[in-house]
């Protein structure tokens, strides 16, 4: 085993190197892990939904408890106005959470602990809610940026502050994942091999907060995967409703 | 069919078990930590946003140091501006 606590996070492909053009398409760990998640989620939503009863068995629960948080998370921030936007959010949230849950397993990858993978899914949403209040708004959209009773002196000012506060959406959407991910899992290597390296006599210390922590990081990718939904959630709001 | 009405008197049951608990922790931990990791990350994220802004302008308009001074404060501005909204939205939820 690696004592570097960053060789967790590193990236290496898996079978030939696929090239095209100047861009390098080889399948690494990454995509084996984000594809992972796809067949779990799959797998999951499929099982539990296969036998419907009305009593519902363990398995179907879960599955329906799943669809109703989620359905009425969007209810209460967006709005029912929102509700043709369940499927993208529900894919969203099912992503982010068995991503953060398959990485909490021992050997395994945590995707979302690289910030290509979240600015990634960020931009999707900040583009789609742009491009969402513009379809539906019109140039109307830009008001956004111009808060009502603000001194005609002071606007140039207001607009701009409005302007990159819009854009930090993005940013701090992405780097909160990344960082919450990164840094837990950093802290566990780290904790792990102070085990190691202490041994018999003083291992039993840092062994505790591992376990700790261990609980704590599954608590952070369950609430992680919860802040990204409901922040898509309320941007998505802002661009369907236009009023702060 | 007799099983369906057992379940329905022991979901009331429940129901009434959770109404009980729910009283007791409104505003449950793991909410208040999913508003602190996202005020805070929100801060930062608008200064970085800013600062990057004031960065490349200064590139296009060959006026380093100055546009980035002033929009790292902007984006200050705006960071303290989304923390205040935020703040403001939990606070709506608990009137």
């Amino acid at each position: 085993m690696a004592t570097n606590p960053m060789h967790q996070f590193e990236v290496y492909k898996i079978g030939p190197e696929i090239t095209l053009g100047e861009i390098n398409l080889s399948f690494t760990n990454a995509s084996l892990f984000m594809a992972i998640t796809a067949i779990l989620i799959l797998s999951f939503l499929f099982i539990g939904t296969k036998k419907k009863t009305l009593i519902p068995s363990k398995m179907q629960l879960v599955a329906e408890m799943s669809y109703t948080f989620v359905a009425k998370m969007i209810n209460d921030t967006a709005g029912s106005s929102a509700k043709s936007f369940f499927p993208f959010i529900f894919t969203l949230f099912m992503f982010v959470l068995f991503a953060n849950m398959v990485g909490m397993l021992p050997y395994s990858f945590t995707v979302t602990s690289h910030i290509i993978v979240t600015f990634v899914l960020a931009a999707i949403v900040f583009v789609g809610v742009t491009i969402i209040g513009f379809v539906k708004h019109g140039f109307k959209y830009l008001e956004l940026f111009v808060p009502k009773g603000v001194p005609v002196v002071l606007l140039p000012l207001i607009v701009i502050i409005e302007i990159i506060s819009y854009l930090s959406r993005p940013v701090s959407l992405s780097v909160r994942l990344f960082a919450n991910m990164m840094a837990g899992h950093t802290m566990l290597k780290v904790f792990g091999g102070f085990v190691v390296s202490l041994g018999l006599l003083g291992g039993w210390l840092p062994l505790g907060f591992s376990v700790a922590l261990t609980g704590l990081e599954i608590l952070v990718a369950f609430l992680q995967a919860y802040v990204f939904a409901i922040l898509t959630c309320i941007y998505l709001n802002d661009a369907l409703n236009l009023h702060h | 069919m007799k099983n369906l009405k057992n379940i329905t008197t022991r979901l009331e049951i429940a129901k009434k078990k959770i109404k009980k608990k729910d009283i007791k922790d409104q505003g449950s931990n793991a909410a208040s930590m999913g508003n602190a990791l996202k005020i805070s990350t929100e801060l930062v994220a608008s200064v970085v946003v800013g600062s990057t802004i004031g960065f490349i302008l200064d590139g296009w308009f060959d006026t380093k140091p100055l546009l980035t001074i002033i929009f790292f404060f902007m984006g200050v501005a705006a960071g303290i501006l989304n923390v205040f909204r935020s703040a403001k939205k939990i606070n709506e939820k608990f009137k």
